[in-house]
Formats: structure tokens, sequence, C-alpha cells
């Protein structure tokens, strides 16, 4: 008995010493009103706006809100999901670099990348929240009757769990116990790394849809995602330093555009040859949505933003331009996007079934789909979510490495 | 403890769609074009006048194939989707939480979203209707006027089904994916 009001004791003196600046509504309020960031705080607030004009209309309307239909029930919110887990994941490996692995160049943006981790799942489970129809009951079934065979069960467990040892990473960052955040960093890098690919996996064991069946996604996710994470890398530390990098960060971003270049030129190959196999030998089914992908833009969206853009600024100058490389990386993050939303959409691009089924109806070609008003709103309000709780973040903690060693 | 299959003497099929509206009518399935759980796969006739190709013209009634190893059964998160004790596919809609994984898992795209319940639903072989009141045949099957279907229990070797399915050639669909279908097409 005795024992556990110590340990009560000792976990409520462990929560209150976590250091963090007090904050108000005033400090809050209180940034440097350059039209930059008005522009960036307008955009935030009309983000949350749509937020929530977006989930008043699914509340109201349900699923009729969004245009998924039954050929393509996967529609934007999925995407979207997807693109803050993958950026979640990719600033848990950036952040793993300094604090797991020991890479000192590195440490200084462990923090901010464990922090943006944390801030990107959150805006992701906020969007599929209102994708999956039931959350609750998932909440309850997940441990009452758990489907093992499942890749969305092993892939909600474990990104639930992963978001657990992101947050204790982080407390003891901020207490400055890296021994502990090096244990915890650990752990939730691995149990994050296993969730990503059961990501790619919810796709991968599709037998019915042989686009995406296969073992591609699952490694391709785990690529994709420590590119992203490199591209917020760039954008966070833009942020912090307003593009006037003092020496040991632009030490660090050189390395890490070098890093990029390598990864960027991987991901090159592997598409390159994902759409060969796909396309030789012209196996039915596979061949032809493969061409289709080929001839849609938001392919090449995808292709000229998140590869040839940023891959072209950093051969150009070995890594030095600092500033093109912040560019780069949002002409990235949006082609990153496209990513995400072409993988979901192009799974679901074949009907399945192969005649017509009612009257009056042409013969099935390929199912189309575009994201309604109220999935777009969710979406973007997501991004405002994640824009609002980063910058209360940085407000919040001291996101910086610690100079005292 | 049977294990219910379902053949299909497909060519007889003269798209009535008697089948359908059966359906909906025993089972209360909701109005709109998306929300069905048996349908009627039409093939136009190719080529053009006076070459047509007669043999490519087909009705294809279809519905749930009831897979022995149904990938919407393995890729339910919460085991809303279950074999029940017949073999039969079956969806509990308290514990389904409209993930939607197992519309994009299923390759024969036989499950819909029930409006009412906002949970998925498929063909369950008129389970909760038609054979929880002791009957033997299935709504589509009963009222179909060229009797396309037979349905039954495909352990039992004396049953209608097994004899057919032992002297008539029959094939199922996309048989190559591994899962099984216990619905079964007569040649
Ligand atoms: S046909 Fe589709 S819904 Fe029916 S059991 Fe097979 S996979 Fe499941
Ligand atoms: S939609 Fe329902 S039945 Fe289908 S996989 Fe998800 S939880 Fe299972
Ligand atoms: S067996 Fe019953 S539930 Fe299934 S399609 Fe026929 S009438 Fe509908």
């Amino acid at each position: 008995m005795a024992e556990t009001i110590q340990q009560k004791q000792s976990i409520k003196e462990f929560i209150a010493t976590i250091p963090f600046n007090k904050i108000g509504i005033k400090e809050l309020l209180n940034f440097e009103k350059t039209p930059q960031n008005m522009l960036i705080a307008v955009i935030t607030l009309a983000f949350l706006a749509f937020f929530v004009l977006g989930v008043a209309t699914y509340l109201m309307h349900g699923h009729h809100a969004y245009n998924v239909t039954r050929e393509h029930p996967w529609g934007l919110l999925i995407a979207v999901y997807i693109f803050f887990v993958v950026s979640s994941t990719g600033l848990c490996i950036v952040g793993s670099l300094g604090d797991v692995f020991g890479f000192k160049d590195y440490e200084m943006i462990s923090k901010r990348a464990i922090f943006g981790s944390i801030v990107t799942i959150m805006a992701g489970f906020a969007v599929i929240a209102f994708e999956i129809g039931h959350p609750v009951t998932m909440l309850i079934y997940n441990v009452l009757s758990p489907g093992l065979t499942s890749a969305i069960w092993w892939m909600g467990t474990l990104y639930g769990l992963y978001l657990t040892f992101m947050i204790i990473e982080f407390v003891f960052l901020l207490k400055h116990n890296m021994k502990m955040a090096k244990i915890f960093g650990l752990t939730g890098l691995l149990v994050g790394l296993a969730a990503h690919s059961n990501l790619g996996g919810v796709f991968g064991f599709l037998n019915a849809r042989t686009i995406s069946n296969g073992v591609f996604y699952p490694t391709y996710f785990i690529l994709t995602a420590f590119i992203t994470g490199v591209f917020i890398a760039f954008i966070m530390m833009g942020f912090r330093y307003k593009l006037q990098f003092p020496e040991n960060a632009k030490v660090m971003l050189t390395n890490l555009a070098k890093i990029q270049a390598l990864l960027i030129s991987i991901l090159i190959f592997f598409v390159t040859w994902k759409f060969l196999t796909d396309i030789y030998g012209d196996m039915p089914n596979r061949a032809e949505v493969a061409r289709h992908i080929l001839g849609s833009w938001t392919f090449w969206a995808e292709v000229v933003l998140a590869m040839l853009i940023p891959l072209f600024i950093i051969l150009k100058d070995m890594g030095k331009n600092l500033t093109g490389m912040f560019w780069a990386s949002l002409s990235g993050m949006v082609g990153v996007f496209f990513m995400r939303y072409n993988l979901v959409h192009d799974t679901q691009l074949k009907p399945l079934q192969m005649m017509k089924t009612t009257e009056y109806q042409l013969a099935p070609t390929w199912v189309h789909y575009f994201p309604s008003m109220a999935e777009i709103m969710i979406s973007l309000g997501g991004l405002g979510l994640c824009i609002l709780l980063y910058y209360v973040g940085t407000k919040l903690f001291n996101l910086d490495a610690d100079t005292h060693h | 403890m049977a294990r219910y299959g379902m053949a299909l003497d497909y060519k007889n099929c003269i798209n009535c769609k008697a089948c359908e509206v059966a359906c909906k009518e025993e089972n209360g399935i909701l109005m709109g074009a998306d929300k069905h759980r048996i349908w009627v796969g039409v093939k136009e006739i190719e080529g053009e006048y006076p070459f047509l190709n007669i043999a490519s013209s087909a009705f294809e009634p279809s519905q749930c194939q009831h897979c022995d190893d149904a990938p919407c059964q393995s890729v339910c998160p919460t085991n809303a989707t279950y074999y029940d004790e017949n073999g039969v596919v079956r969806v509990d809609a308290d514990k389904c939480i409209l993930c939607s994984y197992c519309m994009n898992a299923c390759p024969y795209d036989a499950r819909y979203v029930d409006d009412r319940t906002m949970t998925v639903d498929k063909c369950n072989f008129c389970s909760d209707t038609r054979l929880a009141r002791g009957e033997t045949t299935t709504a589509c099957q009963n009222t179909c006027p060229t009797k396309v279907r037979t349905f039954g229990d495909l352990d039992d070797p004396e049953s209608e089904i097994s004899i057919l399915l032992r002297t008539r050639e029959h094939f199922s669909l996309k048989s190559h994916l591994g899962t099984k279908p216990k619905l079964f097409y007569l040649t």
C-alpha cells in the first residue's frame, strides 16, 4: 500500500517536473506580425474553420457527405491519413538519427522532429476518426475480438503504441534524460516502422487488386517515409531560422540534403521498376491499370514535385543551396500528397465486376472519384490542426537542442 | 451443421431481374442502384450488324461467393465478418466499424454499405430471414422463372446440389485467387 502511494507520488513528481513554458493566450498571439506570418495565421485559421464545417457536414449526412462509393470505398480522407502517418514515421526516423543512433550533427533537430511526429500522427488520427464509420466500436472490438489476420488491426494497434512511445520519448528529451529517451526512441522507432509497413501491407495484401498486391508498398512506404521526414525537417528548420541558418544547422541540412538525393534516386529506381514489371508481358488488369496511371496528371505531379524538382535542386549545388531546398521541400510535400492520393485511388481504379450490372449503364471501364467538399474541408482541417499544434508546441516547449550538457 | 453452396445454371438466365427484386423484398434491402446483394452482369453483343457475334452475349447472375477462404474475412480488423456454423460468410453489424477494408478486398464487389446501420452488408444466403424460419430455399432461387439456382448442403452427398456438381461440369469465378468460392457455374 505504502509502496503504491509512493509510486503515485513519484509519477506525479515526474510529470510535474516536465519543463515547459507557462503561457497564456497573450503569448500565443505574440508572434512577429510580418506579412508572411500573418498570411500563415489566416490560412491556418481558415483551415480550422473548414475542419469544423467539414465535420459538421459529416455529422449531419454521414458518409453521404463523401463521394465514396461501393466501387471506390476509400477516398481522400484515407489518403490524407496516410499522408500524416507517413510524415510522422518519417519525422521519427529523422529524429532518431541523433538521439537513438548517436549521430551528433543531428541532435539539434531530434526534439523538434519527435514533437513533429507526435503532432502529425495526431492530425492523422483526427482525420481518420471521421472516415471510420464507428470509431468507438473500433476501440472496443479491436480489443474484444481482434482480427489478427488484418493489416488494419496491426496498423492501428501498432500506431497507438507508437504514439505512446513517442510521447514518452519526447518527455525524456525535454527532461534531458538521454538514456531513457534512447530506449523509448528505439522502441518507438521499431514499432513505428512495423506499423508503417503494415499500412503498406493493407494495400499489399489485396490479392484482388493486382496493381497493389505484393511486397512493393510495405517497403516503399518506409522509403517514402524517410524522404517525407527529410522534407519536413527542411521546412521546420527553415521556419525556425527564417532561412538564416547558423553554421551547425548548415552542416546538418547539407548532409540531410545529400541523404535525400540518395533516397530520391532509390525511389525513382523503385518506381521505374514497378512500372516496367507492371507493364511487361501485358498481364491483364495490371498492365492496363499501369498504363492508365502513366496517363494521369496526378502521377506526373507526384514525379515532378516530389522527385525531379528536389533532386535537381540538391544535385545542382551538392546540397548547399539550403534556401532552395526549403522551397523544394514544400514542393516535395505537395508531391508526397499526390503520391498518397494516387496510391489510394489507383488501387481502386479497376472495377471488379467486369460486366454492366444495371440497365442504361455502360460496361465498366474505370472507376471515377473526385473528393466532395466535406472531404476536402476535413483534409485541409487536418493540415490546419497540424500547424496549430506545432505552433503551440514551439511556444510551450524548448524544441531546440539544449546547449548545456 | 451444413456447408451451404449454390449452383447456377447461368446459361438459363433471361435477365428478368426477379432475383434482384426478391432479395430486396425478402431481406429488406434499401432502394438504390448501389444497394444490392445480388446482380445480373450483362455482356453486350459484340460486332457490327450484320456480323453480330451472338455467342458473345451473356448474362451472368451473381452474388457473394461465400468463399471458403474469404479475403473479406481475413482483412476484417474486428472479426465482424465471420463464417457461421454453415460456412456462410456473414457480417455482425454490432462489430463492424465501417473501415471498408472488406469492400476493397472482396474480388467480386459483393459488399455494400447499408445506410440504416452504416455497416457493411452482403448476401448471407437468406440466413436471418428464410433459413431462420426453417425454409430450405433462398429468395433468389425460389423466384427464378428458369430455375437458374440450386441451393443446398455441399457436405450431403444426396443433396440436389451435390448431385448436380457430380454430374455437370462447372467452374467458379476468379478461382485463381484461391478464394475457394461456393458458387458454382454449371456449363
Ligand atoms: S465473395 Fe466477397 S464478400 Fe463473399 S465471401 Fe468472398 S470475399 Fe467475402
Ligand atoms: S467494414 Fe466492417 S465488416 Fe468490413 S472489414 Fe471493416 S469492420 Fe470488417
Ligand atoms: S441468397 Fe438470399 S440474401 Fe443472397 S442474394 Fe439470394 S435472396 Fe439475396
